[in-house]
């Protein structure tokens, strides 16, 4: 006898077997996988080539629990203490990351005619990178030594941070009412994440020590519920779920922090996949065509943009040329962040889904490719490279690595 | 020469690096999970590791003991290590302090703070477990033992005039 939940089981089990075709042959290829999970999720739905009638509500509940674990795992990465240090490091980097990347976004949704809010949400979009991807590209690559790669850390994570101001901002003012309320709940969160930062801050070591259990099955149960209902809470506040789960992931620190990332991996693997479908599965692909001049115009403008700011980034940390070429390069991938902005606004305004969709498949792919190959563009032109430290004697490079201390510590 | 610069990579862990007389770059990266990285910089470009080994943490104790010397000698500063609750401390005499030319047995820092002399490294070597008779030369690094109130009183004594 069919059932419901058969044909629901089916198509599950069908749509995670066809992930797990693309996540290898992401890494036979050696790409992310996040934008084919995107192409996954366009190639599906309404529009797309099959429809998924019994899967798609459970679809869109594992995409809301992808969004809370990958925001959980990403605030497990930092505890307040760094994140803290690394603004009053590096502020100006972050500055120049922002003055750089948020505009094209932002300029190019109001020539769309889009809402000023909608566009506020595309800047967003072009403004940050993904961290996830990034991380991984650097780790994969070996180049977690270089020295250029704190530059990159250091901007990833200002933009993670900003991140946290800037959802609850836009999430007040898409879903709030009048001007005045706006102001009050846009306020009213401001003051409350400010205020749970600093508790994590001041209380994370006892918060993390009263979480943390022996047995494995208790923890991951208390990791899972305190965080669904915490970012649960942060969302009904208009505060954004995303930030919620992210600021419980910074609270936690010390011993708990290997074991969560151990029992949470694997979920995060799944429901992230399953979160980036979903994006794809709400994007009319009828609408593609109508926004690919938009999405390559933008894409080419920060890919520019975004080379520049590691660039610039890695110059002041007096590294040489093919260094800064590296930071620049690997700043260009846009991922999961992007998407989780589109989101907000794609009931408001449709072609941002398609559009984001677009623009973050081309900037991943080419971020990926330009990271990975930037040392065999650099290397091979004598031209682009600062010929003495070609040569490099070890007088000069000595010179340059303790300019390199003052500057950086 | 042989001085580590330190780095550190927002969620990833700390970079050591170390330029080598002979003008090549080594670093080590110390992973939060504990894990090392051995990193040899390239020679055309210095920013770049062109050769990254991974270590897991016994690994990188093993190759730290094969490399030679006594890292605890090498920071001497401020290095404060805690067994249960006795703190050693490594403490730069100062020209300054009151007590630093005295013997230990005319400075009676034991009897003073709580704190005993466990060992004095000067230049010339080292004096470990110290008698009375031996003196608090200024410059030399004495090696205190003690509850924390009492090695922070005797590091005080120790650096500190009056």
């Amino acid at each position: 006898m069919h059932t419901a939940s058969d044909l629901f089981v089916i198509e599950l089990g069908a749509v995670v077997l066809v992930l797990a075709i693309v996540a290898r042959l992401a890494r036979r290829i050696g790409l992310p996988a996040l934008p084919l999970y995107l192409l996954v999720g366009l190639a599906l739905g309404d529009g797309g080539l099959v429809e998924l009638p019994a899967s798609t509500e459970f679809i869109e509940v594992g995409a809301e629990i992808g969004v809370i674990l990958m925001l959980l795992m990403l605030g497990l990465e930092f505890s307040a203490h760094e994140l803290i240090d690394n603004v009053r490091r590096s502020t100006l980097a972050g500055v120049v990351d922002l003055a750089l990347n948020f505009p094209p976004g932002f300029v190019a949704g109001l020539l769309l005619g889009f809402d000023p809010i909608v566009a506020v949400l595309l800047g967003g979009v072009t403004y940050i990178s993904s961290s996830g991807i990034v991380a991984k590209l650097v780790a994969d690559l070996d180049r977690i030594g270089n020295h250029e790669t704190p530059v990159i850390l250091s901007v990833l994570v200002i933009e993670d941070l900003a991140m946290v101001l800037y959802l609850p901002i836009v999430s007040g003012v898409l879903f709030g009412g009048s001007l005045l309320s706006t102001t009050v709940t846009v306020t009213v969160s401001l003051i409350v994440v400010i205020a749970v930062l600093g508790a994590a801050y001041l209380f994370g070591d006892r918060l993390s020590a009263i979480a943390l259990s022996q047995s494995s099955e208790a923890l991951l149960l208390t990791l899972l519920g305190g965080t669904l209902l915490f970012a649960g809470i942060a969302g009904r506040l208009n505060l954004s779920t995303a930030v919620g789960a992210f600021v419980v992931g910074v609270a936690l620190s010390g011993d708990i922090v290997s074991h969560a990332r151990g029992l949470l991996l694997p979920l995060r693997n799944l429901f992230a996949a399953v979160f980036f479908v979903f994006f794809g599965l709400q994007v009319d692909i009828g609408l593609l065509p109508d926004v690919a001049v938009a999405a390559v115009v933008i894409a080419v403008v920060t890919i520019a943009t975004k080379f520049a700011t590691g660039w610039i980034g890695a110059r002041r940390a007096a590294i040489g040329k093919p260094g800064r070429a590296r930071a620049g390069a690997a700043l260009i991938a846009h991922g999961e962040f992007s998407i989780v902005i589109a989101e907000l606004g794609i009931t408001r305004e449709s072609d941002l889904g398609a559009l984001a969709a677009a623009y973050v498949i081309i900037l991943t792919l080419a971020g990926a490719v330009l990271y990975q190959y930037s040392d065999s563009i650099t290397l091979r032109a004598p031209r682009g490279v600062d010929r003495r430290r070609w040569q490099g004697t070890s007088r000069l490079a000595k010179g340059q690595s303790k300019r390199r201390w003052s500057l950086t510590r | 020469m042989g001085k580590a610069t330190e780095t550190d990579l927002p969620g990833v862990g700390v970079r050591f690096d170390l330029e080598t007389n002979a003008g090549r770059a080594v670093g080590v990266v110390v992973h939060q999970t504990g894990r090392r990285d051995l990193v040899i910089y390239d020679e055309r470009d210095v920013d770049r590791a062109c050769e990254s080994v991974e270590l897991t943490e016994d690994e990188g104790h093993t190759l730290g003991e094969l490399l030679g010397g006594n890292p605890v000698l090498e920071h001497l500063d401020d290095v404060v290590h805690r067994l249960e609750d006795l703190v050693i401390s490594w403490v730069k005499i100062d020209s300054k302090s009151s007590l630093a030319g005295l013997t230990l047995a005319e400075a009676g820092l034991r009897a003073q703070t709580g704190a005993g002399v466990m060992a004095l490294v000067t230049d010339s070597g080292s004096i470990p477990i110290p008698g009375g008779a031996d003196r608090l030369e200024a410059g030399a690094t004495a090696v205190v033992v003690g509850v924390p109130v009492a090695v922070k009183a005797a590091t005080k004594l120790l650096t500190q005039s009056g």
